[in-house]
């Protein structure tokens, strides 16, 4: 595991894509946090749930080639072949791309400092928008990982998970529509009015609950939801053993 | 020591691995033939598992590649066709990783990969990038790769392709050197390559094998006879008769004539030619017709390949 773990992280610094990950975190981050400060109201809290809506460009720059680059060029036959198990393999490589984004939030600790330093306050409330934040880091990686086992090419990869990572972020307008649609389909199949919009009603918040921003909301004011963190490692969970039957299932393919 | 058991691969319909057995010994190079789609790197990639067969075992060491996985896969080294190379590390970071990957101990190391360097001779390309080596370097860093965690086994898939006549040969010298201490299996379209190297070899054919053993007995079974041709000046019809005459000749034909030079086309009982030549040899003398030439006339690889694999010649 320390072995793919060790190639991998230092693979994003042997081309630009570690580079230009941390080049475009940085700036956002120092964005976002220049315009409070120049307001005089800085909150790390709201920096950090701020940054959480790049997520989307971020995240796959950094997870679209760490599966997909080996397929094509033939280095996964590697993992087939060592004695190194295929599990260790997912794991080491979730591991380097989530130290990147640990590498990344520097520059926001630079930031808590200068707030400190300027007498400003870092509460409870910002800790737990911090502590969420790399739960889902971890989510969004592991749904990024995902997406490039299942093809050998860099962009395809970057799309799939750009888009999977764009709908968990509209997933609440989403279900607003798919509740709508529901309701007035059952009406028109002749359901009683009253039990078509519970219907819709029912499907909208079964969709929202997916919501992982949604879920996550009482952390900024201090309150810890366990059953949110729950949610966010089961889904990241839940996609690396998906990765993890992706590559078993290439031994064992049939066409 | 690799037992292959009744071997079978199935893609949809299509058998690419149609029940294929057989053994390679410790310290033997088997040479594995085949034409293009023959399941020659289908095999290989389930000797070493990379994929699963849809039925049959592969013991190595006694060690099933499925059931023990990581004890059989620590005796075996791989080299793929294309090398699997990382073009963004140096060739030591490479080695290094492959070390890791392999398992191979800190204290171990050191030494271990310096052996490895020398052998494959590449450490005046240590410090490069892999993305900026020739082909056959990167062929050599590849068999260094193999090489780590001291396998007992190699299986290398068409080692010299691509390779200038310098590499090829340097190449062939250093699968030559490893077959001292390793058993190999190696795959090639080069067959002269699979002649000076193997011990025996495996010729597959649409999945299946057509043929294993050794070469000479391959070449031998195939025609049953030796052949050789005759060149001298003298008069051919004379010769053929007396050199009938002789025991232990199944026949001599003649060949091209010329008037200057004869030539007789020879098939000679395959079990003891040498007093026949020596035969052919006084007879000649005797009567007073000079040998120009005597060459055998024994199949080559191409041929015995070609026999096979056109479904000529079975046996």
């Amino acid at each position: 595991m320390y072995a793919i773990f060790k190639r991998e992280f230092l693979s994003y610094f042997r081309s630009p894509v570690g580079y230009v990950a941390i080049a475009i975190f940085s700036f956002l981050s120092g964005f976002i946090f220049y315009a409070q400060f120049s307001d005089g109201a800085v909150n790390i809290g709201s920096e950090v749930i701020a940054l959480r809506s790049f997520f989307v460009v971020i995240v796959p720059i950094i997870t679209m080639g760490l599966l997909s680059e080996d397929k094509k060029r033939g280095t996964d036959i590697l993992y087939y072949t060592t004695p190194v198990s295929l599990f260790n393999v997912v794991v080491g490589k979730v591991l380097a791309a989530f130290t990147l984004y640990v590498v990344m939030f520097l520059n926001v600790i630079i930031h808590i400092f200068v707030t400190i330093g300027f007498g400003g306050t870092f509460g409870i409330g910002s800790f737990g928008t911090i502590v969420v934040f790399f739960f889902m880091a971890f989510m969004f990686i592991s749904i990024g990982l995902f997406a490039s086992a299942i093809t050998d090419s860099q962009i395809i990869s970057a799309i799939v998970s750009f888009i999977i990572i764009l709908f968990t972020q509209l997933i609440s307008q989403f279900a607003g529509y798919i509740g709508t649609a529901v309701n007035s389909i059952a009406s028109s199949l002749g359901i009683k009015e009253g039990l078509a919009s519970s219907m819709g009603i029912a499907i909208k918040n079964a969709v929202a609950w997916l919501d992982p921003f949604a879920k996550t909301q009482d952390f900024r004011l201090g309150i810890f939801s366990v059953s949110a963190l729950v949610f966010l490692v089961s889904v990241g969970v839940l996609f690396l053993y998906l990765t993890f039957r992706v590559l078993e299932k290439k031994r064992w393919s049939q066409s | 020591m690799i037992e292959i058991n009744n071997l079978v691969k199935r893609y949809g319909d299509k058998k690419a691995v149609n029940g294929i057995s057989f053994t390679v010994n410790d310290d033997e190079v088997l040479g594995f033939l085949g034409p293009n789609g023959a399941g020659k790197t289908t095999t290989m990639n389930i000797i070493t598992g990379y994929l699963s067969s849809t039925s049959g075992t592969v013991k190595v060491n006694g060690h099933d590649i499925l059931e023990e996985p990581e004890l059989a896969k620590k005796e075996i080294g791989y080299l793929p066709e294309n090398p699997p190379l990382y073009t963004d590390m140096t060739v030591s970071e490479y080695l290094d990783f492959i070390c890791d990957l392999k398992g191979v101990s800190k204290e171990e190391r050191k030494s271990q990969l310096e052996k490895i360097i020398n052998m494959v001779k590449i450490s005046d390309v240590e410090d490069r990038l892999i993305a900026n080596l020739s082909k056959g370097y990167k062929q050599r860093v590849g068999i260094a790769q193999a090489l780590v965690g001291n396998p007992s086994i190699l299986i290398l898939d068409e080692p010299t392709v691509g390779l200038d006549p310098n590499q090829i040969i340097e190449i062939r010298r250093l699968i030559k050197n490893l077959s001292k201490t390793h058993s190999i299996i190696i795959s090639s379209h080069i067959l002269s390559e699979i002649q000076e190297i193997a011990d025996r070899v495996v010729i597959i054919n649409r999945g299946k094998i057509a043929a294993v053993d050794t070469l000479t007995d391959l070449s031998k079974r195939l025609s049953g006879q030796s052949k050789v041709l005759l060149t001298f000046t003298g008069p051919v019809k004379d010769c053929a008769a007396k050199i009938r005459n002789i025991s232990g000749i199944i026949s001599a034909v003649p060949r091209a004539i010329d008037s200057k030079y004869a030539q007789l086309e020879i098939a000679i009982d395959a079990k003891d030619t040498a007093g026949v030549r020596i035969s052919i040899f006084n007879l000649m003398a005797k009567e007073g017709w000079p040998i120009l030439e005597l060459r055998s006339l024994d199949p080559s690889l191409e041929e015995v390949f070609l026999n096979i694999t056109s479904g000529k010649g079975r046996s």
